[in-house]
């Protein structure tokens, strides 16, 4: 029988979205088609314990889902606050793309880190 | 010494050797010369105020780069609580002088020139942040005042830097040396440029490729060799010689001492260049420093403002009216329009944000939306305020026929009030009024920190029509068309 790993935890954070900049909505739904389909990877709310992974979602750079406490809930995040992806500037189209790049070179570090 | 007290600014300024001009004439003493003596004193205020207990909490902080107790003045936002102390501190020091103060100019340009050399150096791997921390340590440890040197003639307006038929309606560099660079060209409007300790220059638009030797930031010291100062007239001026009551605000005058600022083959040291052709990041300072100083006007326009209802309600109350409805009503809707401001600075600083370089910045729609904002508050602040005067405010005599021995008595039979409040006092209150509202003292709030259309642009660009759009399509069931 082979043993198979467990599954990496993701967890979403939206900032309130009083007045978002960009369609945050949007690039929700872009992360939970990646997590579909990314077996390594479970969505799962933020007040589940050993998350991997928070993304931060927030509509404008005023970032107010940004806190200590919700980082401290994970080792590794991603900040999406307006039109920017962890305090660089990214046109909004191109911010799902960028989140795919920043999730994958996260699950590579947190892959290598993984004890066997 | 991290912090100066007013008297050691006034005697820091004796050191320096300035040129000035004004009405004609060479100023040989800054600090002896009656039309600037008022913007001295008003700065001075911001030295003063620093150390008095009980401004304490909002005039310092406490400086990582240096390890002391310094002035906000000279101390880069590190959360939102800077943000928004910055305008209490701005509305506490308006209410002291009722004039401008100066410092905050200065203040925005090294708060704008920290985070965009950050983003500089991380593209383009040059060290002018490094450059910079070290200048604001020097800043920090001598409490110097900076006056933000931005806006350029700009000869006509429809042509770009580099497309001027005069190369010098834009600073540029007109040489690179070893050692530094040589600048020539002029800044317009230059709020306090003639009592700062230095200059820190800053491009005024968006450059092309084409403009890069006009994409410069710099600092120097005021009395650099090249650069000619020429004091700008105000309103009533040539009563800062003659008379004192006839002033309205003799101590403190009106706006800020502004500038035409020559720069006539200027050297600059390497060491105080924070920009030197990196014309892709013109536009972020000017985005940020106009943020910056657009968040401020919710602070000390309404400190001005308070001064300024104070002195309307005193005359009404001088003249017999305070008991009107109506002039009841106009007081409280100056109120409420000056606080209205005020909830616009407060607001654009609770929504600012981080930058890259860990800085913070107020939000850039609402730091707009409060300058737009002051620019129609604040005339119909003082149109309720001249109503509530009357005409007085335009023909009263002067103190010296006031003060005459022969005429002297019809002025206090025909200019008396209430029983109990002198002819003195309703002299003087005119006259406060007079010099917080008639000429130059508005065309602060219109022009001042850019002009309103600079404001509906910034506010237009970032308006975000797109995502109300979206709100209506959802509201009145429309689908949204495949994109």
């Amino acid at each position: 029988m082979v043993r198979q790993n467990p599954k990496y935890k993701i967890a979403l954070k939206y900032c309130g979205t009083c007045n978002p900049y960009i369609d945050v909505t949007r690039i929700a739904r872009h992360l939970f088609n990646v997590i579909k389909e990314k077996d390594e990877l479970k969505l799962v709310p933020i007040s589940e314990k050993d998350i991997s992974i928070i993304v931060i979602l927030c509509g404008c750079f005023r970032a107010c889902g940004n806190k200590e406490d919700v980082r401290n809930k994970s080792d590794k995040y991603l900040l999406i606050a307006g039109e920017s992806l962890m305090g660089e500037y990214i046109a909004e189209k191109s911010l799902p793309s960028s989140l795919d790049e920043r999730l994958i070179e996260i699950l590579e570090e947190l892959r290598s880190n993984r004890t066997p | 010494m991290a912090m100066m007290t007013g008297k050691q600014y006034r005697d820091s300024l004796k050191k320096l050797k300035p040129e000035i001009y004004l009405m004609g004439e060479k100023i040989e003493s800054v600090v002896d010369h009656p039309a600037i003596i008022p913007h001295i004193n008003s700065a001075a205020v911001t030295y003063d105020m620093a150390l008095a207990p009980e401004f304490e909490e909002l005039m310092t902080v406490n400086s990582d780069l240096i390890g002391e107790k310094i002035n906000r003045y000279t101390h880069i936002h590190e959360s939102h609580d800077d943000l928004v102390k910055k305008v209490k501190m701005l509305r506490a020091i308006g209410q002291q002088t009722g004039s401008c103060f100066q410092r905050c100019v200065g203040h925005d340009g090294i708060n704008s020139v920290y985070s965009v050399t950050f983003d500089i150096d991380r593209k383009m791997r040059t060290d002018y942040h490094k450059r910079f921390i070290e200048f604001i340590k020097m800043i920090q440890k001598n409490d110097l005042m900076i006056s933000g040197a931005m806006t350029d003639p700009k000869g006509d307006r429809s042509l770009s830097p580099s497309k001027q038929a005069d190369p010098d309606q834009y600073v540029h560099i007109v040489d690179k040396k070893k050692d530094g660079i040589v600048v020539s060209g002029a800044k317009a409007h230059i709020t306090g440029a003639v009592n700062s300790h230095g200059h820190l220059v800053m491009p005024t638009a968006s450059m092309k490729e084409e403009d890069s030797d006009y994409a410069v930031c710099f600092y120097i010291p005021v009395d650099a060799p090249g650069i000619v100062h020429i004091f700008g007239r105000q309103t009533n001026d040539l009563r800062k010689c003659n008379c004192t009551m006839d002033q309205g605000n003799a101590e403190y005058g009106i706006v800020g001492g502004e500038a035409l600022t020559v720069f006539d083959k200027v050297f600059i040291p390497w060491e105080y260049v924070f920009m030197c052709g990196e014309y892709e990041f013109a536009f972020e300072l000017v985005e940020r420093f106009a943020t910056a100083h657009r968040q401020n006007y919710g602070g000390c326009k309404v400190g001005l403002a308070d001064a300024l209802i104070g002195t309307t309600y005193a005359l009404a109350e001088a003249q017999g009216t305070l008991q009107a409805a109506h002039i009841r009503d106009k007081l409280t809707e100056m109120v409420s329009l000056s606080e209205t401001l005020y909830c616009c600075s407060i607001a654009c600083s609770c929504q600012g944000y981080a930058l890259p370089a860990g800085s913070f910045m107020a939000d850039p729609l609402l730091a707009n939306v409060t300058k737009l904002n002051v620019t129609r508050n604040v005339y119909e602040i003082a149109r309720l305020a001249q109503d509530i005067a009357g005409g007085v405010l335009a023909t009263a005599p002067s103190e010296m026929d006031w003060k005459d021995p022969k005429i002297g008595k019809y002025v206090d039979k025909y200019m008396k009030g209430v029983d109990n409040v002198s002819v003195e006092t309703r002299l003087r209150l005119v006259r406060l009024l007079e010099a917080m509202t008639c000429g130059t003292a508005l065309v602060e709030s219109m022009h001042g920190a850019g002009s309103p259309q600079a404001q509906k642009v910034m506010i237009q660009r970032r308006a975000n029509f797109e995502h109300k759009k979206r709100l209506a399509n959802k509201l009145a069931k429309i689908s949204e068309q495949p994109s």
